[in-house]
């Protein structure tokens, strides 16, 4: 035990805190403003100076660390002397623009010159005069307000890790620039702005259009982006969002967002919004009313049901929307059109690959704490970049390698570039050989641990050899081997997998292997989700077998449950993929879809087929914010409200259940009340009043989510199974279908990049998005625009079976020889709508990586 | 005296091995080798070696806390960034006088288990980087650096680093931070460098002056080391003296010489018989005396009791011709050029301290402008990361101290006194 006294006050401490850490703990505030609790110490602004007794010179609280009966004290004559001194300082060169600085308010400079500084100015000579830097789209340097306490510099390059910006020349020429000049080169995290303390790195979205204290509403709720689900804070002015920051303190992100999070939310307030439900008529969709729309959609329903059954309807749900909403549709889809055929865009790889790995580990086996990666001694990565995917996630990755933990990646991870000590790159479409390989070595090296046996067994007749691989894989021995070593010797690893896993052939075999490896060195698994509720969604039972809460609906006790809960009767066959549908639209056999948040003509590989299969619908709704691809061609189209105006729920990848709450208003109905409004005109009657009525449906019915309500969601730490039934164990069965894809040499393969500003349908709203990353580009690697003669901003012909697309191509040295990468994000650029697909026996999955790519240089 | 530290620089081939080796070089070495570590550290202790870069910490005291820290590797990093405006006394060694320097970092790397040695040689001296990188690599070729010393199987391998020409990289943690790759700022103290330093490992960095008397200091043993110059900190020590005097020079005395002495005996007296004005006794840092003040010990212990300090030796005397509003004036350009800009008083403060000394020296002064200038002083030192800062406010407040009549007639009459 250290006891120190602090103003006279005694203070005792477990270990050794800094003096501000054991002066803040005692409710003693001493100012700071270089410092910044998530950041590494600094102690060059001098304004935390104390008086320490015995210390010759004055110590700086936030660097000084505390020994026992050390006597300080922060508030006398000479320190209030000194902090003036020190304001003064940082004031001679600080423009007095206050009054139309945008930080004004919430400054903290300003701050603590009214509560420590002087009242008139000794400074008579010229201040510094830095012009404001105004080339970035999003960031706005101003240096003349800059007072060098590297906080930005700090964040960026030891939390966030992009390095991006320095502190340029020296002494009072010091300023903060990005390496790459004016423009930012960077992740435009925006961390930077938010740990600036003055207003010299502020974002431009909401320039000059509010002061702090007009910021009327704050609303704590969830981002709408990826599955990591961190926490926002949404400021609002007149019903606009003006802002959405994060907030030190929590316990998904503590207070550090992404591009998405912090840059995206322009999609709300966007022009382009749809206000007022529109119909087909003479082939054109035509605004109508609310009642018009509900009632046509509520007759043709019925009325396709009645001609060709309830199996004739399907439902895609969305990764979206909230548990509430999806759970709504789910039931919707059971109860009043009474057909299992519900599914989402999950099962493009989310659903299948936690089904499977499920399966193995049992339930929740991929539902690990986010934070915790940063504690694991080695965090194997495959299948995706996780920097991009799932940003606040990535970090935690990086940190686990500044804390001296290994990253161990299968493919070339860029994000991860400056953080990964071993990276085995096998060559296009032998990962499946690779990972045999791995899990071979790895039985040498550390045995069978004995604990699984349905899953050793599997493992017996693996044999692959070490030699083959350099031959097989491009792959060298010895990275092999210390690649094997450094896993093998991992007491807390880590495994992260992405999509690119799940979708290439043979990806429910690789996640059988992956999953062996994990299970030899006892790791945990972590499943990207690169939607906000696609855990969620699953959770609510959107899925063509499982009922809420993972009941398998084949199972009749669970289903008398459900058919208990809803008092009605429940289909018992398994309903269509979300794949299958497709098929069967195609085919005829299926009449009517429904959609709900979703974008499938752009969002699912093989454009033309899906189109193809909606133009043979008899009756297509679409019920989404936006006039999308797939919204264009539906019959009935219903505004919605975003995720912004509506309250509800959002789960994330670790089964944390968090509140998503109305920031603004906006007339029009959320999901759930408008396919209430529908059922009930069928005759199936729901009248929920609000969210948190629903939420308690779903904690009565689903086991999970038992003894659960808003109230102790609020409180943090909502992790399912709350204190519902146990997760189910693993099974018997392990479903293996050996495959791998092949390669031919010579050839490009297409690629899906997963690029961090963009999420699909909603960021190509938010215009400072689009702005960051404002088109669809191939990129190739140095060796493949050498063989094509092809230089960065040429326009190419990339055409495959399925399509052909216009483009400019980027050299990037990330890429590999064989490949070709195009995101699924721009208009009409997707690169969906180049490939075709085979689905994966087991997870259902489409494989997406034997489609071919030929680029042609277009001259202009 | 005899000189030890400039011995047979006139010869013109002083640099070569075999003339070091010629005048007596490379003993102390193989009889260090013969010794335990602990032993080395011992006689260095007995020898009361103080630093020679400034601050005057003892020699023994750093290398006991270094050795003592039981990670490995250990560096010993040669601190030859000699910035110090007035400061030439490392230059004669690192550019005529290589080889003792090397023998004694070979001698401090033994004794501390240091197996790297680093030279981080000032960016303004190019010569000394040839000179030294020959001499380097004689001394591989003879075996007194390299995986087998003396056929001992001692290791110790050194290179030299040069730096960008920063003076905040004299100080030894900026000096680490400017090794690793980075932008030369001082760290954070606590940790010193003798737990984490260069690449976080256990770091002695000492100057140049420092380790070249490490192969005397040996061969003679501590005992009879530490009898001479002063009691409290012996040994030779090497003055570097600039301005009006007949004889400018560097010379190498006993610890201790009077200040009075080096420049009215030893430099032959002020130039063409004009009056002495002031003297800063070891470079611009350190306090300036007025000629009453002179009569002082030139050491470590005795000049502090006299109103300043002996920092590097940097003798600068100045006669009546000086304008000593625009030495001040130059030298806080000085300052402020070099603050790194980490921490706020030195920062902001040197520049504003410049401008106004700017002002008065251009007769623009006006009345409370001294009072401001104390002020300003005053909110820095003290209150900076590095003495850096200190050194500038203490310029200022010293040059007022002594010299205020001169600063007032300057705003008075708006116009120098001396050069009218």
């Amino acid at each position: 035990m250290i006891t120190v006294t602090i103003n006279g006050k005694e203070i005792k401490l477990e270990k050794a805190v800094t003096v501000l850490e054991a002066a803040r703990s005692a409710g003693i505030k001493i100012p700071t403003l270089c410092w910044h609790e998530q950041l590494e110490k600094y102690g060059g602004c001098r304004l935390c100076l104390v008086e320490v007794e015995k210390m010759p010179r004055l110590q700086t609280a936030c660097t000084l660390m505390v020994a026992d009966g050390m006597i300080i004290r922060t508030e006398t004559d000479t320190i209030a002397e000194v902090r003036r001194g020190v304001l003064e300082f940082l004031l001679i060169n600080h423009p007095l623009d206050c009054p139309y600085c945008d930080k004004a308010g919430e400054c903290e400079l300003q701050d603590l010159v009214e509560k420590y500084g002087l009242t008139k100015g000794r400074f008579r000579e010229q201040k510094r005069k830095v012009p404001e830097a105004l080339e970035d789209p999003v960031l706005v340097r101003n240096m003349e307000r800059c007072i060098v306490c590297t906080r930005c510099v700090r964040m960026c390059e030891g939390v966030q890790g992009a390095s991006a910006i320095s502190v340029i020349n020296r002494g009072g020429h010091s300023h903060i620039e990005p390496f790459s000049g004016g423009r930012f080169d960077c992740e435009y995290c925006g961390n930077c702005v938010s740990v600036c303390p003055v207003g010299a790195i502020m974002s431009r979205l909401h320039r000059h259009s509010y002061r702090p204290w007009q910021l009327g509403s704050e609303t704590k709720t969830v981002c709408p982006y990826c599955g990591v689900g961190c926490t926002v804070v949404v400021q609002v002015r007149d019903d606009i969002i003006k802002r959405v920051v994060p907030k030190l303190g929590t316990v998904v992100n503590n207070g550090l967002l992404c591009s998405r999070g912090r840059f995206g939310y322009e999609f709300v307030g966007n022009k382009e919004r749809l206000t007022t439900p529109l119909i087909r008529k003479n082939g054109l969709l035509e605004p109508s009313t609310w009642e018009e729309a509900i009632r046509l959609i509520a007759s043709r329903l019925s009325e396709i049901k009645d001609k060709h059954g309830s199996n004739a309807i399907a439902g895609i749900a969305s990764p979206r929307c909230t548990n509430e909403d999806n759970y709504v549709f789910q039931k919707f889809m059971r109860v009043a059109v009474g057909t299992n055929n519900i599914d989402s865009t999950a099962r493009t790889g989310f659903a299948g690959a936690q089904g499977f790995i499920e399966n193995i580990f049992g339930q929740g086996a991929t539902g690990n704490i986010i934070s915790g990666l940063a504690n694991s001694d080695a965090v194997f990565v495959i299948g995706g970049d996780p920097t991009t995917i799932n940003p606040i996630l990535g970090l935690q990755i990086r940190a686990c390698s500044r804390r001296g933990g290994n990253i161990l990646t299968v493919g070339h991870m860029k994000g991860l570039r400056y953080y990964t000590p071993l990276e085995l790159r096998p060559s296009v479409n032998t990962e499946i050989a690779l990972l045999e390989g791995i899990v071979s070595a790895l039985m040498k090296k550390k045995g069978p641990p004995g604990s699984h046996p349905v899953l050793e067994a599997r493992l017996k007749d693996l044999n692959a050899q070490e030699a083959d691989l350099p031959r097989i894989c491009g792959i060298q021995g010895k990275d092999f081997s210390r690649f094997i070593d450094t896993l093998a010797e991992a007491a807390t690893p880590s495994f992260v997998i992405g999509k690119d896993m799940i979708q290439s052939k043979g990806g429910s075999y690789g996640l059988f292997l992956v999953s062996a490896i994990n299970y030899i060195v006892n790791g945990r698994i972590y499943l990207l989700s690169e939607r906000a509720n696609e855990q969620g969604l699953l959770d609510m039972g959107c899925a063509p077998d499982l009922f809420p809460g993972y009941r398998p609906i084949t199972y009749p006790e669970f289903r008398k449950r459900y058919e208990n809960a809803w008092k009605t009767g429940l289909p018992d066959k398994p309903g269509l993929t979300i794949f299958e549908m497709m098929e069967a639209a195609k085919a005829g056999a299926l009449k009517c879809i429904y959609v709900m948040g979703e974008n499938p003509v752009f969002n699912l590989p093989h454009t033309k087929d899906v189109e193809a299969g909606l133009k043979n619908l008899s009756f297509l709704v679409v019920q989404d914010i936006f006039l999308t691809e797939t919204a264009k061609m539906a019959d009935v189209v219903l505004p919605a409200l975003s995720w912004a105006e509506k309250d509800g729920t959002f789960t994330n990848m670790e089964r944390r259940i968090q509140l998503v709450k109305k920031a603004v208003h906006r007339e029009g109905m959320e999901d759930w009340k408008i396919l209430s409004e529908i059922s009930s005109n069928m005759g199936v009657r729901m009248n929920y009043s609000d969210a948190e009525e629903i939420f308690g449906e779903i904690c009565r019915v689903s086991p999970l989510h038992r003894d659960l309500n808003y109230e102790e969601i609020e409180k943090g730490d909502a992790i399912y199974p709350y204190k519902g039934e146990p997760l189910r164990g693993s099974t018997d069965e392990i479903h293996i279908e050996k495959s791998a894809g092949r390669e031919e040499r010579g050839k490009l393969y297409l690629r899906v990049e997963r690029p961090l500003f963009h999420s699909g349908t909603l960021s190509r709203k938010a215009p400072a998005l689009v702005n960051i990353c404002p088109e669809a580009v191939a990129r190739i690697s140095p060796a493949t625009a050498a063989a094509l003669s092809l230089k960065d901003g040429d326009i190419v012909r990339a055409s495959s079976k399925t399509g052909a697309l216009e483009l400019p191509v980027a050299v990037d040295e990330a890429i590999d020889d064989s490949a070709v990468m195009l995101s699924n994000n721009f208009q009409g650029k997707g690169a969906f709508s180049l490939m075709e697909y085979e689905i994966d026996p087991v997870t259902k999955a489409p494989c997406l990586d034997s489609n071919q790519i030929i680029l042609e240089k277009v001259n202009r | 005296m005899e000189r030890v530290l400039l011995k047979n620089i006139e010869n013109p081939e002083s640099a070569d091995i075999n003339e070091y080796k010629k005048a007596g070089g490379y003993k102390g070495l193989p009889k260090a080798l013969g010794m335990q570590p602990r032993e080395i550290i011992d006689e260095v202790k007995k020898a009361g070696l103080r630093g020679r870069g400034g601050a005057g910490f003892p020699v023994a005291m750093k290398w006991t806390f270094a050795s003592a820290d039981p990670k490995f590797p250990k560096y010993l990093l040669c601190n030859a960034d000699e910035g110090e405006p007035g400061t030439f006394k490392d230059r004669p060694i690192l550019e005529k006088n290589p080889h003792i320097l090397i023998e004694g970092m070979a001698i401090s790397g033994y004794a501390l288990g240091a197996e790297y040695g680093y030279v981080y040689l000032r960016g303004e001296y190019p010569g000394a980087k040839d000179v030294l990188n020959r001499a380097i690599a004689q001394a591989y070729e003879q075996g007194f650096l390299g995986d087998n010393i003396g056929g001992k199987g001692v290791r110790f391998h050194l290179a030299v680093h040069q730096g960008a020409g920063a003076y905040i990289c004299g100080e030894e943690t900026a000096l680490i931070e400017s090794l690793e790759g980075d932008k030369g700022q001082p760290r954070i103290k606590p940790p010193f460098p003798v737990n984490v330093g260069v690449f976080s490992k256990p770091t002695v960095v000492n100057n140049v002056e420092t380790l070249s008397n490490l192969p005397y200091l040996i061969e003679i043993g501590g005992e009879a080391y530490s009898k001479i110059g002063s009691p409290d900190c012996p040994g030779p020590k090497i003055y570097c003296v600039s301005g009006h005097v007949e004889r400018p020079g560097v010379y190498e005395l006993p610890m201790g010489t009077s200040l009075k002495d080096i420049i009215y005996d030893h430099c032959g007296g002020m130039k063409a018989g004009r009056k002495l004005k002031a003297v800063i006794p070891g470079g611009i840092s350190t306090p300036v005396l007025p000629p009453d003040k002179i009569d002082c010990p030139m050491d470590f212990v005795n000049m502090p009791k006299h109103g300043s300090m002996l920092g590097s030796g940097a003798v600068i005397v100045m006669d009546e011709s000086v304008c000593l509003v625009k030495v001040c004036f130059r030298a806080l350009k000085f300052f402020e050029h070099e603050s790194c800009g980490k921490c706020t008083p030195c920062r902001e403060g040197t520049g504003w301290l410049r401008k106004i000394l700017g002002r008065i020296e251009h007769g623009e002064g006006v009345d409370g402008d001294i009072e401001l200038l104390l002020s300003v002083a005053g909110n820095i030192l003290g209150k900076t990361f590095c003495p850096l800062g200190d050194g500038a406010a203490s310029v200022v407040q010293n040059f007022i101290k002594h010299f205020r009549p001169e600063f007032e007639e300057h705003i008075r009459a708006g116009k120098c006194m001396v050069n009218g």
